[in-house]
């Protein structure tokens, strides 16, 4: 995963909660729990699909009034390790069913820490062009240099 | 939450090659012209030509003709628009996460599961 990390289409946000890692992972793996959470109050979330398993569906709907639900996710499951570890991504849906399109693949990680749990949530986006090429290119080195330079720029305006 | 990285698809690809890339960084100090711009590389103009109009349509760069001489210039939106996603990405996940953890450390909400 380190391997390929890359800055400017990648993140990472990681945070020490102080709780056991069974009531961290029930959080995530109990669609009434997950529910409660995933999304900012008003705004409803609704769990249709999370079966916890490579290949499992996932999906939600949201709603601002509870009445009149949209899509919000529609993903598929990658691995889930039990207590550790749960990946999915939107590029698939279930049954490794290819998606209309994709735009990310998340990893949620969890580890017994001396204050409870420490959770991290990674976000892998599609850059929009071929990876091989990418890498081929050089995209990973330009990448972080054309975006320092970038950076500098807009910081001195 | 799908639309926006398709209206950036073209700014990400357009970072993907590596004369753009040296473009963009050559412009980030300062206007150049399409002369001094393609002098480094070993490429037909109209080679190199291509690779300026693909960073002007991604909204990368703006070009100007002033006399014979067409001159370049950085356009910051497209660079804050890659920068400003992602941040929003991260404002996202780092409140999901602020709500997880507002959840999972709520006596109320788990008595049962401990």
């Amino acid at each position: 995963m380190t391997s390929t990390a890359n800055p400017a289409l990648d993140l990472s946000v990681s945070r020490v909660i102080r709780a056991p890692r069974s009531v961290v992972w029930a959080a995530w793996s109990d669609p009434a729990r997950f529910e409660k959470w995933w999304v900012p109050a008003p705004t409803i979330c609704r769990v249709l699909d999370m079966d916890l398993r490579p290949g499992g569906g996932f999906r939600t709907e949201i709603s601002d009034d509870g009445a009149a639900f949209e899509p919000h996710i529609s993903a598929c499951f990658l691995a889930v390790d039990e207590l550790e570890r749960i990946v999915f991504t939107d590029a698939l849906v279930a049954g490794w069913r290819p998606a209309e399109s994709a735009f990310v693949t998340s990893i949620i990680t969890m580890r017994d820490h001396l204050d409870g749990t420490e959770y991290t949530a990674t976000a892998l986006h599609r850059s929009g062009a071929d990876r091989e090429r990418h890498e081929r290119l050089g995209f990973h080195e330009g990448w972080g240099t054309v975006v320092d330079q970038l950076a500098r720029l807009v910081e001195a305006h | 939450m799908a639309q926006q990285p398709e209206r950036l698809d073209g700014v990400f690809l357009a970072l993907s090659d590596p004369t753009r890339r040296a473009v963009l960084g050559r412009l980030g100090a300062g206007p150049a012209s399409i002369g001094e711009l393609a002098a480094p590389f070993d490429m037909a103009l109209p080679s190199f030509m291509k690779h300026i109009r693909y960073l002007e349509n991604t909204g990368w760069i703006r070009t100007r003709k002033t006399g014979r001489v067409r001159m370049c210039t950085l356009e910051a939106g497209s660079f804050e628009a890659v920068y400003g996603w992602l941040s929003q990405q991260r404002d996202i996940w780092e409140e999901r996460t602020d709500r997880l953890e507002r959840f999972a450390t709520d006596p109320a909400t788990n008595q049962e599961k401990e």
